[in-house]
């Protein structure tokens, strides 16, 4: 058993009146692929605001590598080696793909430097490049990415994620609005990104994950139901009464 | 002889005492036109996220109007009504040409075309009204001081806190008991839910930006008597304003009411113990507020919360 | 701040690399050579305006317009307290010159070092205000210069303004320009503006162009790519605010004299209405539009007192009807 790359201890989040999540305490580590699933209204998307640094949480703790870091600052999290792909698909529109990766790049190397010409940086455009060549987006790298197909656009935003070589990959529903063999295909990438990070996804169709994780978190209700292997979960009377009417 | 040189000390922390209240009060009647003037653009930003960089000449042109009132009928109260009326529907009649095409386009725009529109208005008062500005006096009636029973203080300044206080207490009655307050207080808790509601939000906003202008106009009448008439003069007004929203929070009623009046008497107390800070002092606590509460004592979490 | 897609919609010179939009030939070697184009377009200036004082201040107010574009264009962000540098450049650089007798060329970078002081204190204070209160913040906080100079009559001259910025003469190895003779200053001027274009289009073309770009299309996005965006926008302000005291430095140095209404709010209106004329975000609209607006204010207070009016006016029509601009309108007809 490894160390826990990212762990949750005793997370709430609250809106107003309204507990969005309560208590929840969960290690992830870095050789598996965790999913987090639910019911709509699970709390998934809270939750994994709280783990991305979207905002903190209101009680409770968040450590990465040991390393206690709630309510540290959005932009931190890249240079710590935590990416994220949004829910909605949220790129740089009027960029091309090609410089949608770079400039995501370039932030492991230069931020503010005012002086040498971009085009000087052409390990950037590499880098970018061998991205987009990952997520079979190389033949459409100089197209406009607010023009590329959905489908394309989500695989981009993955690409984007990846440029700051990121230890743990936080994915918000990377399947949203697909049709089932995009889907299909993106879950492969997922299965094929594993090789070389952790990765922590949510997801709402529960029958994409049980495939490919291997470790499943299930959320209902802003609390942890149940978090297992997917034959554990698959077999889970709490969840099973959750998720009723659904095929497991 | 201890015993005099305490009764000294006695005399001395009562007068004092009595010069900290008169400051106060002073501080109040000055906050009450920042009150009013911010209250304007509050719920003006509150409801559709416009900053009026115009409210300021709106203020200006009230006075103006005033003038041209007590000139006509040379009574006061009748120009406290005609004033908020005539400049409100000037408010209005601006909202619907030239603001209105504006809406879903970015907040800078609105604020831009304010601006201009700000410009405008000053230079058709100076090109009507010449740019010597025009003499306006105390009304008779509310000239003079009256005894508080610790320190004479001016009546007109008295009259100022008590006619806003009025205007607040309206102003709360139309926000909570009409139907007209409700959406506007629902709207600017979530534009969506009163576009599901059916309600024509165009006319609300038409009557909210009014209300709000009619505001500036009302204050600037009421400063008139104390900062004289002139085209300049709302000059000042927009960057205290502004002071005032940013220390209250934006789109916070509340926070305008509170900022106002704590702008106002920080204001009053400088001006007396250090003269030359006088109107530095504001910016300093704008300054302050920004450094450990960005976004202002009340934050934005709704009108009148 | 405008909401995202309506930045989006409006046409920015953009600076990347890989240019998608066929241009007509002579518009793309602008584009390419825009430095370059600007200084020639700038040195024949002077021989098609009515008299030189008017090209010396199209030169400066140029770039005054350029510096402020920076924030307002680049970064998205509307300042309006950008006098407070103009005016602290020109004090910077007169004040040395007038009351110490300082050599012009110790004067103009202290005068843009305290413009650049200034704008770094403000814009920290600012960028913590979030969005719309940022052009609130700015304009109020640079009110705060405008009475503290205006009551340190001692230094500054106060409402009269600052007297005796007298640079008769430049040498500069063994060669004595007069500046007395106004094509002499224009060029001599020119010659620092130039630099400052090069310097700017460097930081357009530099990493950290890049990353300004990136926020103004996507903020949340750049902030989870691992970029800073209070860092990146304070930096911003404070270039901006740097070449902005360059040009207040450079117009005490034409003026002689250092008026009061360089520091005043309309002086803060005058450069969003110069960036708003020529073009938001694009290279060369503000100096289009500081040359449009100085011509104009030329022509109308010949014939009128009430230029505020037309000012007014013209905020009102361009902002209602042609947001783009003059450069803007011309590249987006370009690309269409």
């Amino acid at each position: 058993m490894t160390e826990a790359i990212l762990s949750v201890q005793g997370v709430s989040k609250r809106f107003g009146g309204f507990t969005a999540l309560s208590d929840i305490s969960i290690d992830f580590h870095r050789d598996r692929l965790t999913s987090i699933i639910g019911p709509n209204g699970a709390g998934k998307s809270t939750f994994f605001n709280v783990l991305s640094g979207a905002f903190p949480p209101s009680e409770g703790k968040v450590h990465y590598n040991g390393r206690d870091i709630t309510g540290v600052a959005q932009h931190r999290f890249a240079h710590m080696g935590i990416a994220k792909s949004f829910q909605i698909t949220n790129l740089f529109p009027l960029l091309s793909a090609h410089e949608n990766v770079r400039i995501a790049a370039q932030a492991m190397q230069t931020r503010f430097n005012i002086w040498t010409p971009r085009s000087r940086f052409r390990e950037l455009d590499e880098k970018a490049d061998a991205l987009l060549e990952l997520v079979g987006l190389w033949d459409k790298r100089h197209e406009t990415a607010g023009n590329l197909a959905h489908g394309a656009q989500r695989s981009l935003e993955i690409a984007v994620a990846l440029a700051c070589e990121p230890q743990l990959l936080l994915l918000d529903e990377p399947t949203a609005g697909m049709s089932p063999e995009e889907a299909r295909e993106m879950m492969d990438l997922i299965l094929k990104l594993h090789a070389e990070r952790g990765i922590i996804l949510v997801e709402h169709r529960m029958k994409l994950v049980m495939g490919i994780s291997n470790r499943i978190v299930v959320l209902h209700h802003g609390q942890l139901l149940a978090e297992g292997t997917p034959e554990e979960i698959r077999t889970h009377e709490e969840v099973r009464r959750v998720y009723l009417g659904q095929t497991v | 002889m201890w015993f005099h040189s305490i009764g000294l000390l006695l005399r001395g922390v009562r007068v004092t005492f009595d010069l900290f209240l008169l400051q106060l009060f002073t501080g109040v009647a000055l906050g009450a036109i920042y009150v009013l003037v911010a209250l304007g653009l509050s719920l003006i930003f509150g409801l559709l996220t416009i900053v009026n960089f115009a409210h300021s000449q709106f203020f200006m042109l009230g006075a103006y109007v005033g003038a041209f009132i007590m000139g006509f009928v040379g009574n006061f109260w009748l120009a406290l009504v005609g004033v908020p009326i005539v400049v409100g529907l000037i408010g209005m009649v601006c909202e619907r040409f030239l603001i209105r095409p504006l809406y879903g386009r970015g907040i800078d725009y609105p604020l831009l075309l304010t601006f201009g529109l700000g410009l405008i208005i000053l230079e058709i008062v100076r090109m009507l009204a010449g740019t010597a500005g025009i003499p306006f006096g105390t009304p008779p009636s509310l000239s003079g001081a009256v005894d508080l029973g610790v320190f004479f203080f001016p009546k007109y300044r008295l009259f100022l806190i008590g006619i806003t206080a009025v205007i607040l207490v309206g102003l709360w009655l139309f926000l909570e008991r009409t139907s007209y307050g409700l959406i506007i207080r629902a709207g600017a808790r979530d534009q969506e839910i009163v576009q599901i509601l059916g309600i024509d939000v165009s006319k609300v906003w038409l009557v909210v930006f009014g209300v709000g202008i009619a505001l500036a106009g009302l204050a600037g009448l009421l400063a008139a008597p104390i900062r004289g008439v002139f085209p300049e003069m709302g000059v000042p007004v927009l960057v205290e304003a502004f002071v005032v929203t940013v220390v209250g929070g934006m789109g916070s009623l509340f926070g305008a009411v509170v900022a106002g009046l704590l702008v106002g008497i920080t204001v009053s107390f400088t001006s007396f113990y250090f003269p030359q800070m006088a109107t530095l002092s504001m910016f300093l606590l704008m300054a302050l507020v920004l450094i450990f509460r960005p976004r202002g004592l009340f934050g934005r979490a709704g009108l009148l919360d | 701040m405008s909401s995202k897609a309506e930045r989006n919609a409006l046409d920015v010179d953009r600076t990347g690399e890989q240019r998608q939009v066929r241009m007509p030939a002579l518009i793309d070697l602008i584009a390419r050579h825009r430095v370059l184009a600007a200084i020639v377009f700038l040195m024949v200036l002077p021989w098609a305006t009515p008299y030189e004082a008017l090209a010396i201040n199209i030169l400066i107010f140029g770039l005054y317009a350029i510096g402020f574009n920076l924030i307002f264009g680049y970064a998205g962000m509307l300042s309006f307290g950008h006098a407070a540098f103009f005016g602290l450049g020109a004090y910077g650089c007169g004040i040395p010159i007038a009351k110490f007798g300082f050599p012009w060329f110790v004067a103009l970078p202290l005068g843009v070092a305290v413009a650049g002081l200034a704008a770094a204190i403000i814009g920290w204070l600012a960028i913590r205000a979030r969005g719309i209160y940022f052009a609130m913040v700015t304009l109020a906080l640079s009110q705060i210069v405008y009475y503290v100079v205006f009551q340190w009559v001692s230094l500054t001259g106060g409402e009269d303004g600052l007297r005796g910025v007298a640079v008769n003469s430049i040498d500069i190895f063994g060669l004595r320009l007069n500046m007395l003779d106004p094509m002499t200053k224009y060029y001599a001027i020119l010659v620092i503006v130039a630099v400052a274009l090069w310097l700017f289009s460097r930081i357009l073309n530099s990493p950290f162009g890049g990353v300004l770009e990136a926020i103004r299309e996507n903020e949340k996005r750049a902030a989870a790519c691992g970029y800073d965006i209070k860092g990146t926008r304070w930096l911003a302000f404070l270039l901006s605010g740097l070449f902005s005291g360059l040009a207040g430095a450079l117009y005490a140095m034409h003026l002689s004299v250092v008026p009061i209404e360089t520091l005043h709010y309309f002086n803060s209106a005058i450069v969003v209405m110069m960036a708003l004329l020529g073009g938001m975000g694009t290279f060369f609209g503000p100096f289009l539009g500081a040359l449009v607006y100085l011509l104009l204010e030329d022509i109308i207070t010949v014939i009128t007192v009430h230029w505020q009016l037309f000012v007014g006016a013209l905020f009102v029509f361009l902002i209602l009807f042609f947001p783009r601009g003059i450069w803007g309108s011309l590249l987006h007809w370009m690309k269409q």
